[in-house]
């Protein structure tokens, strides 16, 4: 399972979404597990389709995430599209995109109870690693139009607004 | 999961039910751990009727897979109307109401439906507040929410430091 996560990143959480495997310890696998071994514990799953929904999912992934480039032009098409911005306060008082939003409960829950379905929005973190997550939390919820920006806003700042500064956590 | 399965779930995901925080809620149930991904929360509020105290409404947040939050909204909406008692009663395959039989590998999420509404009907966690004193949550701060795990860094708001690059 480790080479399957190297080459798919994304696997597991295609594993817990698709086939509740791999979200908490009642349904985790270990590193040196075989796909196949995981499967056949799992109600004997057909691993060749596993592997399919794995490679889906990994396509998905690829499709959910939007470029910082991208979502400059977007953003100069589509006044309502909005950034949902997932890191810590401290973070978001540092550097912000302009237009964002810190995702606050309050937020949370006016995007899940009072957003359209089809609002396009943008998940924006630090470095990228942790906003497909977050996507793939909304796009359970039914809303399909939500987005990834690739490299977060470490790579806004790199590639489209050098005035947000960079910075590391410690 | 058969693809008449799929499609319930995907209509229940598509339109849930009773999602968010009650703030004013009697009693809230957690189960599970925010952290690997799997974590249902319930509130519960209710209300007198024929001198019986019955759920009145009954809300949700979960961070678990699709099945776990149809299943969620569809209990919600199943436990009105119910005493405590009759909703503890309640079966995994009974709370995942019109979604039919759970595969084996599905049963699960129902059973964490089941496991929060538990916690959250319970008569030690009635008041609220008290379910999350089982957490490591220290009193006078905020009970972990699933934004939480949407969002580590604001779980550890208050401990970091953000340094500038080029500085």
């Amino acid at each position: 399972m480790q080479k399957v996560l190297e080459v798919f990143p994304g696997a597991q959480r295609a594993l817990f979404r698709k086939y509740h495997i791999g979200g908490c310890s009642s349904c985790g696998f270990q590193p040196d597990e075989t796909l196949s071994g995981v499967c056949e514990r799992n109600g004997e799953l057909p691993v060749a389709e596993v592997l399919e929904q794995i490679r889906q999912s990994h396509d998905e992934d690829a499709r959910v995430l939007i470029e910082p480039s991208d979502l400059a032009k977007l953003r100069g098409k589509e006044a309502d599209v909005r950034l949902v911005d997932i890191r810590s306060r401290e973070e978001f008082e540092a550097v912000q995109i302009d237009g964002s939003s810190m995702l606050t409960q309050e937020l949370m829950q006016e995007i899940l109870g009072s957003w359209n379905n089809d609002q396009s929005f943008v998940i924006v973190d630090h470095l990228g690693g942790k906003c497909l997550d977050a996507a793939a939390y909304y796009i359970g919820h039914g809303m399909p139009n939500v987005r990834a920006l690739r490299g977060g806003i470490d790579a806004w700042s790199l590639e489209i607004d050098s005035s947000i500064r960079r910075y590391t956590l410690n | 999961m058969n693809d008449e399965l799929q499609k319930k779930v995907a209509d229940a995901i598509r339109n849930p039910k009773n999602i968010g925080e009650m703030s004013d809620a009697d009693s809230v149930g957690t189960v599970g751990n925010s952290e690997c991904g799997e974590m249902l929360r319930m509130w519960v509020k209710y209300r007198e009727q024929d001198d019986e105290k019955v759920i009145d409404r009954a809300t949700f947040q979960s961070f678990g897979c699709e099945t776990a939050i149809a299943v969620a909204s569809l209990a919600t909406e199943l436990i009105r109307g119910k005493t405590a008692d009759e909703a503890m009663e309640m079966k995994p395959e009974e709370l995942s109401g019109e979604l039919g039989p759970l595969p084996p590998m599905k049963i699960h999420c129902a059973e964490l439906v089941q496991g929060a509404l538990r916690a959250a009907l319970s008569p030690e966690d009635h008041a609220l507040g008290q379910a999350a004193a089982s957490s490591d949550t220290k009193p006078g701060e905020r009970v972990p929410t699933l934004q939480d795990s949407l969002n580590e860094g604001q779980a550890k708001s208050g401990g970091l430091n953000v340094r500038f690059l080029e500085e």
